[in-house]
């Protein structure tokens, strides 16, 4: 491969793996490729009354994962992270810190600290504040990057069950794009009740070990974290690094179809695995493995053997398997163990198997399987070039990603062309916005369908709805692949979160509510609004966040850099709710200055905009995030991040910070806060004019930081300014900015 | 317990527990059908919710007893009791 262009190489230098099987990835690979289960009765979980009591937990107590006082999720990462940076022999130097980054898969967030805290709060007298700044998913790829001083960019991918494949998926296409050399990233997800209640009122689980391609009678949850060292061949050959294997393309898309089942057509997996396999400038006759997602539900079971047989009819060498028989499902954290098995199986040429069979099974396997090979109980020895991961979520969120034994020039399927924002939506209020029938009957939307929402997927289903009437766009068969989705979220569906642990706090694992369970994932809102818009492309939620609303239009305009999609939604969208009160009140931070809302983009490129016509607000021109890590709640000390961001956004908009001509700022009222941004923005503009959004619409955060990006554009359309500039902050040292430009 | 008070107290689940607005909940509304638009899960959690109110168990219920409000209210006075 002399003639190999080497710049678009992304490589795996590091592996780390805590899971039921073992802490550390060469225990956990050798009883998976073994057949060893870590399927057991349950023990963190009090499963009175319920039809299931297994499940597959990590042995070791949270004190003996870290000796940080994280919720679990995070001490499950760290210890895998840790693992990972080691065996990648990487040394992060104060210098270099802001080209590593953390991206991290997650489903339940601090679930474990919310049970603990209206635990205690219902049942022992009161809850500890500290638990409170455990709960939300934000939390955990900023706990990470503090506890190995890691500066890059952050994003917590909380898409279910197929958060760690697309962390993955955009670790890649970052350092693809430039703007990381590596990311420490995978998936982490702790055992909890909230989950094991929701997918027991589903009656989801499987009474005993799930058995995946075979009994599919449900699943068996698991606990854990994956985590693998994803860094440009270029920096890896540089520093010496040991390489695994290489990372090729991947695929994310919608179903939009159902809230939890899979299109049973597995028209969406389809696209995903496809995706993954023409982005890596394959063939399907090319893959010698999948590891499946295999989950053991009848649902996925059928839909993804569908899929498979549909794609791969016609590869005579395809072993597909699903290590979650032994692994069990470990939501978040799932993609991300399944890759770091699938690494090991690719360097260590054997096929982890499907365990479970029973002779009985084997003869019905036979009759189905095809000419696929299931790998049934014991592992299959044979040479891995390619193969694949595939995981797919709630929301009806598919992702898969390819991993290669050999260097392969992948397609260049960059996009150069310009971006534009062509549509606003939103409602964004301080305290709390009103939402009528009316709002739903002015897009259509039926009782039937908006009744089933909670308050934060209400929001954004509203604002992405009438960003797309306002963009003009009309999803159809024709056009419906080539449009995303992108959420940023600070605290995500906490409302209904709180509301379904308060309950079965109090009534029981037995009791959890079937309703309310598939809104308790963070992605259900970008899920909702897939499936009655009709979105069938990227889809992916970030909780980031203050901030995560306006990282929205710096992570969909790298969508479309990267030649995914022509046109990306991008949100912010937060709830203010008499739970957000509480908690927030009980932190004493942002008292009566909290708003809510959801405010939605629609960035295009030029070619889609000007096919279809479409105006013009304003040209997204450069865009960048950074982060400077500190302690998660806090965001003193993080202001290098800040003038990092927006220095960024001005070189990749390619022109000087004295260009820039007015800012929509993130003040919110806070001192710390407000002071960041004034001395920053003295530092590096001088004397420049400052919209500050939030005097009016309160901090809703991730919906204000997307409405300052709105607010820049809208102020760009009606001809004011050649350049404005829009930056915002989240609590641990996050920052986002972008540079809008008046279109000529 | 008369059959209105049951209707009632049914009527006052499927508006807290399953977000149906209770001016567009009549007790002879088609539950399943296009007007309310309740799905699988929803009956999952009628059944629970059934359960909890009265202690009457729906668990393998004949499909045509989840019509409506009336008709739930019909299988409670039926099986309270049991």
């Amino acid at each position: 491969m002399s003639n190999m262009n080497d710049n678009g190489r992304v490589v795996v230098t590091g592996l780390g793996l805590v899971c039921a099987l073992g802490e550390d990835s060469d225990k956990c690979w050798s009883a998976a490729v073994n057949g060893v289960t870590g399927i057991r009765e349950v023990k963190s979980v009090n499963t009175d009354g319920c039809y299931a009591n297994v499940g597959a937990e990590v042995l070791t107590a949270s004190k003996d994962l870290s000796d940080e006082d994280y919720d679990r999720s995070s001490l499950l990462c760290i210890k895998a992270a840790g693992e990972a940076l080691v065996d990648s022999g990487y040394k992060v130097t104060e210098e270099s810190s802001d080209r590593i980054g953390v991206i991290v898969g997650n489903c339940v967030g601090g679930a474990a600290s919310i049970d603990k805290y209206f635990t205690d709060e219902l049942k022992n007298g009161g809850g500890n504040k500290a638990d409170i700044l455990k709960m939300p998913a934000a939390a955990i790829a900023n706990n990470v990057a503090k506890h190995f001083g890691l500066n890059g960019t952050t994003a917590n991918i909380v898409n279910a069950c197929a958060a760690g494949t697309i962390s993955l998926s955009y670790a890649a296409d970052l350092i693809r794009a430039g703007k990381a050399d590596a990311f420490v990233a995978g998936g982490s997800d702790s055992f909890s009740s909230l989950a094991f209640a929701g997918f027991h009122a589903l009656h989801a689980l499987d009474e005993n070990s799930c058995s995946p391609f075979n009994r599919s009678s449900g699943i068996t949850l698991g606990e854990g974290a994956g985590v693998l060292i994803i860094e440009s061949y270029e920096h890896a050959k540089a520093r010496g690094a040991k390489i695994y294997c290489e990372v090729l393309g991947s695929g994310v898309s919608s179903d939009a179809h159902h809230i939890t089942a899979p299109d049973p057509e597995g028209k969406g997996q389809m696209l995903a695995i496809s995706r993954a396999i023409t982005n890596s400038g394959l063939t399907p006759n090319d893959i010698d493995y999948i590891n499946a997602h295999g989950t053991g539900t009848a649902k996925n079971d059928e839909a993804e053997f569908l899929s498979l047989h549909t794609i791969f009819d016609g590869n005579d060498h395809l072993s597909v398997s699903s290590t979650k028989s032994m692994t069990g499902h470990c939501l978040g954290a799932a993609g991300s163990i399944e890759a770091v098995l699938t690494v090991k199986a690719v360097c260590e040429n054997a096929v982890p198997p499907t365990i479970g069979y029973t002779e009985e099974n084997l003869g019905a396997l036979k009759e189905k399987a095809g000419a696929i090979d299931f790998v049934p109980n014991v592992k299959h020895e044979k040479t891995i070039n390619y193969a694949a991961s595939n995981s797919f979520a709630f929301g009806g969120n598919n992702a898969s990603i390819i991993f290669a034994k050999e260097p392969r020039e992948i397609p260049d399927r960059t996009n150069k062309d310009r971006i534009f924002i062509t549509g606003i939506g939103g409602l964004i209020s301080k305290g709390r916005v009103e939402i009528s029938s009316d709002d739903y009957k002015a897009h259509g939307i039926k009782m039937a369908f908006y009744r089933k929402l909670d308050r934060f997927s209400q929001l954004q289903l509203l604002s992405g709805m009438q960003a797309l009437a306002d963009a003009n766009i009309t999803v159809s068969e024709e056009n419906e692949k080539d449009i995303g989705i992108v959420v940023g979220t600070a605290d995500g569906p906490m409302t209904e979160i709180v509301g379904f642990q308060k309950n079965v706090i109090e009534n029981g694992t037995a009791s959890g509510s079937a309703f309310s369970f598939p809104n308790t994932v963070y992605n259900a809102a970008g899920g909702y609004f897939s499936i009655f818009a009709g979105i069938k492309g990227y889809n992916v939620t970030n909780a980031n966040s203050i901030q995560a609303g306006l990282q929205s239009l710096c992570y969909a305009a790298d969508v479309i850099r990267n030649g995914d999609e022509k046109i990306m939604v991008a949100s912010g969208t937060d709830e203010n709710t008499d739970t957000t009160e509480y908690l927030y009140g009980k932190l004493g931070l942002l008292n009566g200055s909290l708003g809510e809302g959801s405010v939605s983009l629609i960035l295009e490129n030029e070619n889609s905009a000007n096919e279809r016509g479409a105006k013009k607000y304003a040209e997204l021109v450069g865009w960048a995030t950074a982060h400077k890590s500190v302690e998660f709640g806090t965001v003193k000390g993080s202001e290098s991040a800040l003038k990092a961001a927006i220095e960024n956004a001005c070189k990749s908009a390619g022109i000087a910070l004295k260009d820039i001509e007015a800012v929509c700022g993130f003040a919110n009222g806070v001192p710390t806060v407000d002071d960041i941004e004034k001395n920053t923005y003295a530092e590096l503009f001088g004397d420049i004019p400052v919209v500050r959004v939030k005097d009016e619409l309160g901090e809703a955060r991730a919906a204000a930081s997307a409405e300052q990006a709105a607010c820049a554009a809208k102020m760009l359309g009606e001809g004011k300014y050649g350049y404005v500039l829009a930056a915002a902050f989240g609590v641990g040292g996050q920052y986002s900015a972008v540079v809008l430009k008046k279109v000529d | 317990m008369s059959n209105t008070e049951i209707c009632e107290k049914i009527k006052g689940m499927l508006v807290e527990n399953l977000r149906i607005p209770a001016d567009e909940l009549e007790f002879d509304s088609e539950l399943f059908g296009d007007d309310i638009g309740l799905d699988s899960i929803d009956s999952i959690e009628i059944i629970a919710g059934i359960d909890s109110l009265f202690g009457v168990q729906m668990t393998g219920a004949a499909r045509e007893n989840f019509k409506s409000i009336e008709t739930l209210a019909k299988y409670v006075e039926e099986h309270q009791g049991e």
